[in-house]
């Protein structure tokens, strides 16, 4: 459509970004962080104008294409419809943000935010891409730089283990972060096995040897391969959205992480799990989607219900987070097992809202960390007092995270119930309910622990947020807010982005 | 030009090292190396650039695309190896350099030789010639207990690997009346039991020299007591041999009759992909944990073979390359960093990148190629051997493969650590001789080039394959 490359702009200058920060800031904390900054702002600035000049009617937009490998059929192809155009955006808000939230890095910062670049480009790089390879390539580049990020930057969980199987977790080193980044690296590859086997799959089975998207819309697959390459896709990007029961690197890996790295993964990078089963399974597949529908929305439910009661038993602030992440990512898989209209639009809603609301949960845990140096819930008390900006922020994004009016999370919630009643599984409704109102109770014991309860003793005077701290909370709560008072921006692209699909789900 | 150009040239450089080592005396071990090295280099532009096209000994001996493609890998690697052979303490060598560099150039004339061989008899004295000298290069330290072990270890099963493949072959001769691959294919066609016996006992002889599963046990013994240089080389060149005469008896001497050999070579791949990367896993030594992975990476390419098509074996012939700069590289890196810290154990990478960052940068390359990850050459190498297996319907194998390379950089990942996370133990950087240095950037930069830039040689490996079909 318009000739300068917008799409290859927003996902490359996050790493010409981390380029520039690894050959010419040596030592100079000051200029890696307002590289990054410039870098993110950049991507972030065109975002926001391709959504702005996103146009409903008109299908894959700001297109281009690059021949790689052309006796292969590999190509650079890029474009946004209304499935992935929020999700870019959501990308820019939280990354900018988690350079603001994550300015105090000292240790080793020019290393801290090379990598970090280079995560974003991945993850800028999956949801823009139309091609089945390359989509794959920006994968693993959005995995792996985690491991180092965890490994060096992250922290050890402080609760130890306790009960039957203390001893167990203490010998393979539960809750340290070079654990955990071990387990988040291995887990997400082990996914990818069973995306790279589907994804030959259609390659093969398409036979026009293209890895194009394009062709494969065209392509009417066979049902029976629908069925197991739609299984091998919901695998593999289930363990990335975290699905019950290979959910269990999330809390490890969200709650040892850095703090921007927190607010990336959990608010991105599942979601990105979630756009892959929805992009690949559904559209591609919606014979597969089908029968498949059932065990993915039980495995939903599962989610919604495991993830809050899980969260409701933590005493580490972040694993309360870490698991509040695996119950809403449980109501974006409900959504899209619905199938329905509302469902999917609920889900696609969802990962934006949810995106926003766990990005600025984890800056603001992150601020906590900081200040108060504890993750330990009970020992923490009566900070309201001492930081009110950072437990405003805490309380909204609390009520946005149960389902309150007026924030974004509540129209997500609703579309995605009315999907479930209106689905073939009625019954669905019921745990999904249920599960918010386990969230009221987890989100909201928290809040009034750490915030408004009597002042712990046991801590030094605390500060409030600072200077480009309050850029990230300010950014992220605005958007919460903006997006829950006006979601039909947000649900304009997304219908047009389901219209096909919901077309190929007619039988 | 004669066919025989490039073998002619290999035979006239051992002549000249021969008598400079004759003139040389006590400082001859610097000098030798470098008429090796020196005389390598033109080899190699020579590889590049002459066309010895044909065949000779009435079909015996080829120069096809295969067989020169084959060449170059064999003398670019050999090439690497000389030159880090450069920077070994005086005490490895004990005035015996001379030895050492012949030695290692009569083993590249059997892997040339080799690589062209179409006819049984000529494969099995190539074969012979490549690994005889291999036996005493693995005893070269003959000082040193490990390393007198590691050389009988390795004599042992090599000699006994040869047997069992003369046994075989006596059959395939007995049956097919010819030594001529052509015919071969057709005495195959009635599928006699005895000729399968024979192709099998051959298939079991090549097992050994490539380390396929369950003929490995010599591979871990002989790397750790080596000397390193020599085993980065000893990983790559003569496994590529080994996957060329492969290649030569298995597809082009088996003709319609391969797909016969399909699923034992598949099941030959799946073990060994799981029982190299399961047997890396606990490895404290880098050198062990290193000859692990790379029977693992064999499996990988015997996938290729499985899927049996021109694309398989091209992709093979890709992931030879990619392994040949990513496996010496970090043989490379292993070498310096042992040299310095005293220790092949993982703890000596310990705090890496900040002592030298450039070299715990190139060594985190050549793990992430080995791993199988983007933007670096063994990702090609991996995505298009299990691509060429998905073609041929091998999705099981391809599902193996793939969850497989987690486990695999689940162990690259523990050297990332120790050279990332971990603190250093010691704060002076790694001194780096210029020779080894240069090996591995020529390592980094075949790692890169090939990650960002894979069409040039895929079609090359191509052509390279199309003519066994």
């Amino acid at each position: 459509m318009t000739s300068v490359p917008v799409l290859s702009i927003v996902t490359w200058a996050p790493f010409v970004g981390a380029l520039l920060i690894m050959f010419t800031a040596r030592q100079r904390p000051l200029a890696v962080r307002l590289i990054a900054a410039t870098a993110t702002a950049i991507s972030a600035a065109l975002s926001v104008y391709v959504f702005l000049a996103f146009d409903p009617e008109a299908g894959f937009q700001f297109y281009e294409k690059l021949p790689l490998v052309p006796s292969l059929g590999v190509s650079y192809e890029l474009g946004v419809d209304g499935l992935n155009v929020l999700l870019v955006l959501l990308t820019s808000i939280i990354i900018v943000a988690g350079v603001f939230a994550s300015w105090t890095v000292t240790v080793r910062s020019q290393e801290f935010y090379a990598l970090l670049l280079a995560l974003v480009t991945g993850v800028y790089g999956v949801f823009v891409s139309l091609d089945l390879l390359v989509f794959f390539l920006f994968y693993e580049l959005a995995v792996l730089p985690m491991y180092l990020l965890i490994g060096i930057w992250g922290s050890s969980g402080e609760v130890r283990p306790r009960g039957l199987f203390a001893w167990a977790f203490r010998a393979t080193g539960v809750g340290t972060k070079e654990y955990a980044a071990m387990k988040l690296t291995l887990y997400l590859l082990f996914g990818s096995a069973f995306i790279l086997v589907g994804i030959f799959a259609l390659y093969v089975s398409a036979g026009n040897a293209s890895f194009s998207f394009l062709d494969a819309e065209m392509t009417a697959f066979d049902p029976a391969l629908q069925r197991w390459v739609f299984l091998a896709f919901y695998v593999g990007f289930g363990i990335l959205a975290g699905i019950w029961p290979l959910h269990t690197w999330s809390p490890d890996g969200h709650a040892s992480a850095p703090t921007a790295v927190s607010m990336l993964h959990a608010g991105v990078l599942m979601k990105l799990g979630a756009y892959g089963i929805v992009r690949l399974g559904i559209e591609l597949l919606p014979r597969g989607a089908s029968g498949w529908a059932s065990l993915v929305g039980t495995i939903a439910c599962l989610n919604i219900v495991y993830g809050a009661l899980a969260a409701m038993a933590q005493r580490d602030l972040k694993y309360v987070i870490a698991y509040s992440s695996v119950s809403h990512m449980g109501i974006v898989m409900l959504g899209a097992a619905t199938l329905t209209e509302a469902g999917l639009g609920g889900a696609l809603f969802q990962m934006f809202a949810h995106g926003i609301m766990t990005g600025l949960f984890f800056a603001l845990v992150g601020l906590v960390y900081e200040k108060a140096h504890s993750r330990e819930i009970a020992r923490m008390g009566g900070f309201g007092r001492a930081m009110p900006g950072i437990a405003t922020a805490f309380t909204l994004a609390g009520l946005s995270s149960l389902g309150l009016p007026a924030t974004a999370g509540f129209v997500a919630e609703f579309m995605t119930f009315l999907g479930a009643w209106r689905s073939a599984h009625p019954w669905w409704l019921f745990p999904a309910v249920a599960g918010t109102f386990l969230t009221a109770v987890y989100i909201l014991r928290v809040a009034k622990q750490i915030f408004w309860a009597a002042a712990a003793p046991d801590f030094p005077p605390l500060a409030d947020a600072r200077g480009p701290e309050w850029v990230a909370l300010a950014l992220l709560s605005f958007v919460l807010v903006f997006f829950g008072m006006l979601p039909a921006l947000a649900l304009g692209p997304i219908e047009s982005g389901l219209a096909p699909v919901l077309l190929r789900l007619l039988p | 030009m004669t066919p025989f150009a490039l073998e002619i040239g290999v035979a006239l450089l051992m002549l000249i090292v021969l008598g400079a080592g004759l003139i040389g005396g006590d400082g001859g071990r610097r000098r030798t190396g470098a008429i090796t090295a020196l005389g390598l280099v033109v080899l190699v532009a020579a590889a590049f650039t002459l066309r010895p096209w044909g065949s000779a000994g009435g079909g015996a001996f080829v120069s096809d695309r295969l067989a020169r493609f084959a060449k170059r890998l064999f003398l670019g690697s050999t090439l690497i190896g000389v030159l880090a052979s450069l920077s070994l303490p005086g005490e490895v060598f004990r005035r015996r350099a001379t030895e050492y560099y012949l030695l290692l150039l009569s083993s590249l004339l059997g892997m040339m030789v080799l690589a062209s061989a179409r006819d049984l008899i000529l494969l099995f004295v190539a074969f012979e010639l490549m690994s005889i000298p291999l036996y005493a290069l693995a005893g070269f330290r003959k000082r040193e207990p490990e390393a007198v072990e590691a050389a009988l270890k390795f004599f042992l099963v090599g000699t006994v690997s040869s047997a069992v493949m003369a046994y075989g072959l006596s059959f395939v001769y007995g049956t097919a009346a010819t030594t001529a691959l052509p015919g071969v294919a057709r005495a195959l066609e009635g599928q006699p039991p005895l000729l399968v016996f024979g192709l099998l006992a051959v298939l079991a002889g090549f097992g050994f020299k490539i380390a396929a599963f369950p003929f490995h046990m010599w591979v871990p013994d002989t790397y750790e007591a080596a000397s390193t240089p020599f085993v980065a080389w000893l990983s790559v060149a003569p496994k590529a041999a080994g996957f060329v005469a492969l290649f030569r008896i298995f597809l082009e001497g088996v003709g319609d009759q391969v797909t016969l050999w399909m699923p034992i070579i598949a099941a030959l791949a799946a073990v060994t992909i799981v029982g190299g990367n399961l047997m890396a896993l606990p490895q404290q030594n880098v050198k062990r944990l290193l000859a692990y992975s790379g029977i693992a990476h064999i499996g990988y390419m015997l996938v290729g073979l499985a899927a049996v098509s021109a694309s398989g074996t091209a992709m093979v012939l890709f992931y030879l390359v990619a392994y040949v700069f990513a496996n010496m590289g970090a043989f490379l890196v292993v070498e310096v960093v042992a040299r310095s810290e005293g220790t092949e154990h993982l703890n000596g990478f310990r705090g890496l990148a900040q002592r030298s960052p450039l070299l715990a940068v190139a060594m985190l390359l050549f793990l992430l190629s080995l791993g199988g990850i983007p933007f670096v050459a063994g990702f090609w190498a991996k995505l298009y051997v299990l691509w060429a297996a998905a073609e041929a319907g091998l999705y099981w194998l391809v599902l193996l493969g793939a969850i497989l390379t987690v486990v695999a950089l689940f162990y690259y990942l523990v050297i990332a650590r120790r050279m990332y996370i971990d603190p250093p133990t010691r704060p002076e950087p790694i001194p780096l001789a210029p020779t080894m240095a240069l090996c591995v950037i020529v390592c980094v930069l075949g790692v890169v080039v090939l990650g960002l830039a894979p069409s040039p040689l895929v079609l090359a490996a191509l052509r390279a394959a199309s003519r066994l079909f």
